[in-house]
């Protein structure tokens, strides 16, 4: 017996009931418990839909889909890197180079200047307040696409996640910055100057460039799902 | 499955070996293969099964394709240009391993 389109919306509303939130890893899984399901039904037709189902849930283990889904979303996580590295190299062509070049002599500039502390600082807060905006703008535009869409894990990691790790990040930056605020030696100075001018392209790429290429990105991550 | 500690360590190399003789496959198909070129003796479970593959996928060893099939979409896995490659080196350092403890345990075979 071949499963029915209300079946198949009921192990969409099951998977979603054992916290698989994404649309993705849920249509994995829908396909394999129908295909399961479809195989006890054909060996006792006496089973229910709901028996069958039960059956075929029980052989993912006592953690259930857990597992599923914290691997998928390390998978994703590494697959979104890869997608972050590829913006990163851009930065280091021409003519983007000259920017990142900019980027790093400003900051040695101010490493080495007296005002160092009184500049950095100031850097510092706007930055923050930059990255609090770009997280709640992302925020709003993640629930707005959700209104009409699936939710994708992808697309969860461009708008949610990542400005949460920039933010991370941002807090471990400020520890180097509190030893390093007055650099000793041109090679600490270059040193700081590197990593700020690194962090401040990771999060343009992450709150920005990302964001903004999100419906191309997900075209390429899910090639026949977006059409289907 | 049947002791499963010892299966364990070769999950992602059987994958990649069923991969090389099929184009693509798709999760459930996978566990099938197993159990009936196995004749029932490996049975591998869901929960081990799709952290494997994502886990392959996400090391580029794997590409993944989705097709609409009967009333669902399904998802198909299938070999990367790595994937091949790294199935040849998977192989070979399972039929290593598969020598070493024949020598091991029945030194007289070998």
């Amino acid at each position: 017996m071949k499963l029915t389109k209300a079946h198949i919306d009921q192990l969409y509303t099951f998977t979603q009931k054992h916290y698989v939130e994404w649309y993705d890893v849920q249509t994995e899984l829908v396909d394999h418990l129908a295909n399961g399901i479809e195989a006890q039904l054909q060996d006792n037709p006496k089973l229910s839909f709901e028996e069958a189902l039960d059956i075929e849930f029980k052989k993912f283990g006592v953690f259930g889909f857990m597992d599923v889904v914290s691997e998928t979303e390390k998978s994703m996580g590494k697959h979104y890197r890869r997608f972050l590295f590829a913006e990163v190299k851009e930065w280091f062509k021409v003519p983007q180079f000259i920017a990142t070049l900019s980027l790093f002599l400003f900051f040695l500039m101010i490493f080495k200047s007296e005002l160092s502390e009184v500049i950095l600082l100031g850097f510092y807060v706007l930055f923050v307040l930059w990255i609090g905006y770009k997280t709640i703008l992302l925020n709003r535009a993640f629930n707005k696409r959700r209104k009409t869409a699936k939710k994708w894990l992808l697309e969860h990691i461009i708008f949610q996640q990542a400005s949460g790790v920039v933010f991370v990040g941002l807090l471990n930056i400020f520890n180097v910055f509190n030893l390093s605020s007055t650099p000793t030696s041109t090679v600490v100075a270059i040193f700081v100057s590197a990593l700020f001018t690194f962090a401040v392209i990771i999060s343009v790429i992450s709150l920005q460039i990302l964001p903004s290429k999100a419906n191309e990105l997900l075209k390429e991550t899910y090639p026949t799902f977006v059409t289907n | 499955m049947s002791n499963s500690k010892l299966y364990k360590g070769s999950l992602n190399t059987i994958i990649l070996k069923l991969l090389t003789e099929h184009d693509k496959m798709y999760g459930y198909e996978i566990t099938q293969k197993v159990k009936s070129i196995t004749k029932g003796e490996l049975n591998i479970t869901e929960g081990a099964l799709y952290p494997a593959l994502h886990k392959l996928e996400a090391e580029g060893l794997l590409d993944v394709e989705v097709a609409k099939v009967d009333n669902r979409l399904r998802k198909y896995y299938k070999l990367t240009e790595n994937g091949t490659k790294e199935t040849i080196n998977k192989l070979s350092e399972l039929a290593d391993y598969i020598k070493t403890m024949q020598s091991l345990v029945n030194p007289k075979l070998v």
